[in-house]
């Protein structure tokens, strides 16, 4: 097989997919090539769909790899398709959210210690929402579920991994910018 | 210490209509907000003015909604704790003695630190807002013959279980029935394995549509979770949401149980 057929395979697959397609799975197709030389395809490809200048965009994500609109033209495709699953979380279900990507495996009571409100239906309703699964039990008195982040988690924010989540802030950064705290949430996500 | 029913549905799309849910998460983001209003150094906070704000929002908030006021009352009494050994004359012997601010101050610090991050996830390019990816329904290229089966999470066993218990038990609500109830777990999992030897494949909802009683439905769903942990059972679904089906994996390993 050519490189280029390969390439050209390998996009099909990640056009036809509802998911994002990982290396490993693009090596059970392609079972003569190393995982590097997928990985050199898929970065060729990242970078030829960029050169293209077109609409939609190939991008790693999830573990994986997709093909996503521009983020510029969001406002058409919620015009032209009114059917479409709009994004909402509510500023509670975005706290929680937070706590637990950054400290999990986490429990409902060390994320309540955090906002000191009782977070229980946020949780709820996040792991209804297959953003948060349960990653097992803490082995202290009660055995406690501890909650932690989903793939789609990572798909929906755009992140490649858990390690891709930005840095948290330092201590005196957030003492000395206080201001930058609620206010910048979108209106219509609050 | 409930919260607002509003709050639970966080995804709906239908924005809670209480003045209050909007204003204020808890009494640490209330807290936050007066900080920043007063323009006061998180480390060194006027506990005297902070509290007596703190507590007038408080009797604000009552007249709204009684409900949330619970969870607020906590750090009002921890505001006056401090307020009060503020006043208190320092004893000699302990020169260094800790802020009695330092703890709350530790969380409302640590409390922005994740607000900050949640604001950083929300201005990512998110999917089904700012970017979208290929919608369609997969099940068109899929044939009966190579349906891919794939493990059940936990939640979704739950869910299915408390979905069909609910339904079961307003029916059962009218009929009250007595009986000496002698059903054991362990009677439960051989039942389940000598059903699961006649057919290979059964769906979990079938075994609990069987269930006579609320007792019987919950001794069926523990047996179902131990075969499964010990792994003599494989708990599948073709795609998330679609039935989930139970087959049998292997001898029973009564030893460890």
């Amino acid at each position: 097989m050519e490189p280029t057929d390969i390439k050209k395979a390998i996009e099909c697959i990640i056009f036809v997919s509802d998911q994002p397609v990982s290396v490993d799975k693009l090596q059970q197709v392609f079972m003569e090539l190393e995982k590097g030389d997928i990985r050199k395809y898929l970065k060729e490809l990242i970078q030829d769909w960029g050169a293209l200048g077109r609409g939609i965009i190939l991008e790693e994500v999830a573990g994986g790899y997709q093909f996503r609109t521009d983020p510029a033209y969001s406002e058409y495709i919620t015009n032209f398709n009114k059917r479409v699953k709009k994004f909402r979380l509510s500023r509670a279900a975005l706290e929680v959210l937070a706590i637990i990507a950054y400290k999990q495996p986490v429990t409902r009571v060390e994320v309540e210690s955090i906002r000191g409100v009782d977070s229980s239906g946020v949780i709820n309703a996040l792991l209804e929402r297959r953003i948060l699964e349960i990653k097992g039990r803490k082995e202290v008195i009660g055995k406690p579920f501890l909650y932690g982040t989903t793939g789609e988690f990572l798909e929906v924010f755009g992140l490649k991994n858990l390690s891709d989540l930005p840095t948290l802030k330092e201590i005196d950064e957030i003492s000395k910018n206080l201001d930058t705290g609620i206010s910048s949430i979108p209106e219509e996500l609050s | 210490m409930n919260e607002n029913p509003h709050e639970a549905d966080a995804f709906s799309s239908h924005e809670p209509c209480l003045v209050k849910t909007q204003l204020f998460e808890g009494p640490l983001d209330l807290l936050l907000h007066l900080i920043k209003k007063n323009e006061v150094d998180i480390y060194d906070i006027p506990i005297a003015v902070i509290t007596e704000q703190y507590i007038e929002y408080l009797e604000m908030m009552k007249e709204l909604d009684l409900q949330v006021v619970g969870e607020y009352l906590v750090i009002a009494a921890e505001l006056s704790l401090i307020k009060s050994r503020m006043l208190l004359p320092k004893p000699v012997v302990e020169e260094d003695e800790l802020d009695p601010r330092a703890e709350l101050v530790r969380r409302l610090i640590e409390y922005q630190r994740y607000r900050d991050a949640a604001n950083e996830l929300i201005g990512r390019e998110i999917l089904g807002r700012d970017v979208f990816k290929r919608e369609f329904d997969m099940s068109v290229y899929v044939t009966e013959e190579e349906v891919e089966l794939v493990p059940v999470d936990l939640w979704s066993l739950i869910e299915t279980f408390r979905d069909f218990y609910r339904k079961r038990s307003n029916l059962w609500a009218e009929q009250i029935v007595f009986e000496v109830e002698s059903l054991t777990i362990e009677d439960k999992i051989a039942e389940v394995l000598e059903k699961l030897k006649m057919k290979a494949v059964i769906k979990f909802e079938e075994f609990l549509e069987e269930c006579a009683s609320k007792f019987d439905l919950v001794v069926t769903f523990l047996a179902l979770l131990e075969l499964a942990r010990m792994e003599n059972i494989l708990v599948v679904q073709e795609a998330h949401g679609s039935p989930i089906l139970i087959s049998y994996a292997g001898e029973p390993n009564i030893g460890t149980y």
